[in-house]
């Protein structure tokens, strides 16, 4: 349910950017998602819609993009997607959703995390990055001239 | 057109700037008792009737969920996430959410842990919330001024020991809060003495004087040395109860810094 809390973030900046542009009307916004952010775009969607109204933003497309997750290990090179790591995180953490009850791994909420609940399928280490995937920004906008 | 704008950056520093009054709570040297000193003015501040929050910022070491035997899982509704009450005052840590695992990370992917905490978190309506920093002035402490530079409600708390080992970390965490304008409430001096017999040592002497001077700044509060607080603390006692003596240097401080505000 933090899909409408990351909706009133995205609404709220893009609001004050175009006030700060001077301009009156936004035509398309493109937002890209890390695949470890695990968000259900329904309820997104949902929500920047609910928001937007009477708003600059009132009428805008909108396009949520999934990148996909991507970690190199730093010790032993390998490299592995979010398929594999989600198979690997450990369900000894965890932040409870309401009104679902459903216990969600921290990673769906800070994906920066990764690496204290994570590690390395092939070594072990914790010492890897995650190069993609993992946060939440505005692509690409087009404003009206 | 594309933008650089880091919406949840954003979002915290306009949670934060909804907040009462903001007090930071920075050392330069570790090991100085910040975080005590900080879990001991939110819990002092909530019992004189106060809402406040306690924000833990030490991302690498986080201590504060261990100091106030905080247990329990962080729950997310709609509005975002809510910090665990616990004795009377709201916590957030990264420590609830990966426990005692190790959290190697760097750079900008520590920052973005602080954006996603400060900028999911919903504290409601608080008069006060303290953040504690790590030591040091790394990502935690230039997220922190960033987020903050502008804000009228904030001001600064100073953690130190007396020691001379301390002053020279000391003048540069000054210095670089001078050059951000950022408000410094004034220098608590930690462990400054203990009580022997009716007779008062300061192990470590006093705090620099011309620190004190340069910076035109006070030592608002010199706390003792309590030889029974890590007991406390090992015993599921609260830190600010350890002594009277402690008890009562934690309620003039809470004084002083209310009264920084004019309250």
């Amino acid at each position: 349910m933090h899909e409408w809390t990351l909706a009133e973030a995205i609404v709220e900046s893009l609001n004050s950017f175009v006030e700060q542009n001077g301009r009156k009307k936004v035509l398309e916004v493109e937002i890209l998602y890390g695949e470890m952010m695990e968000l259900d775009t329904d309820i997104l969607s949902y929500a920047i819609e609910e928001l937007v109204k009477g708003t600059v933003l009132e009428g805008a497309k909108f396009s949520l993009k999934e990148e996909k997750a991507l970690f190199k290990c730093n010790a032993c090179g390998a490299t592995w997607d979010f398929e594999t790591a989600h198979k690997m995180l450990s369900h000894e953490f965890g932040i409870l959703e309401e009104p679902s009850g459903a216990r969600e791994s921290p990673l769906h909420f800070i994906p920066d995390l990764a690496q204290a609940l994570l590690k390395c399928p092939r070594c072990g280490s914790r010492d890897f990055e995650a190069i993609s995937g993992k946060g939440i920004r505005v692509a690409r906008m087009v404003l009206e001239r | 057109m594309t933008t650089d704008r880091d919406i949840l950056f954003e979002r915290g520093r306009r949670n934060l700037s909804r907040i009462g009054r903001i007090i930071t709570i920075a050392a330069g040297k570790g090991g100085v008792g910040k975080s005590v000193v900080a879990a001991s003015l939110a819990l002092t501040l909530g019992e004189r009737g106060k809402n406040v929050g306690l924000l833990d910022l030490d991302v690498h070491g986080p201590s504060i969920p261990d100091i106030l035997h905080a247990r329990g899982e962080i729950v997310a509704s709609k509005e975002g996430l809510k910090p665990l009450s616990v004795h009377g005052i709201k916590v957030m840590s990264t420590g609830m959410l990966i426990g005692d695992n190790p959290l190697p990370t760097k750079g900008e992917d520590k920052r973005n842990i602080i954006s996603f905490l400060v900028g999911l978190t919903n504290w409601g309506n608080l008069d006060y919330l303290i953040i504690d920093l790590p030591p040091g002035t790394g990502d935690e402490t230039i997220w922190v001024l960033r987020a903050l530079r502008g804000l009228k409600n904030v001001g600064v708390l100073v953690v130190t020991t007396p020691s001379i080992l301390a002053v020279s970390v000391v003048r540069r965490l000054l210095s670089m809060l001078e050059d951000e304008k950022i408000r410094v409430i004034g220098i608590v001096e930690n462990m400054a003495y203990f009580n022997c017999e009716g007779k008062v040592y300061r192990p470590f002497g006093r705090f620099s004087e011309e620190l004190v001077r340069r910076f035109k700044l006070r030592v608002i509060a010199s706390l003792p040395i309590d030889p029974s607080l890590e007991q406390t603390i090992y015993d599921g006692g609260l830190p600010h109860r350890s002594s009277e003596e402690l008890k009562s240097a934690f309620y003039r401080l809470c004084e002083v810094v209310e009264s920084s505000w004019g309250e």
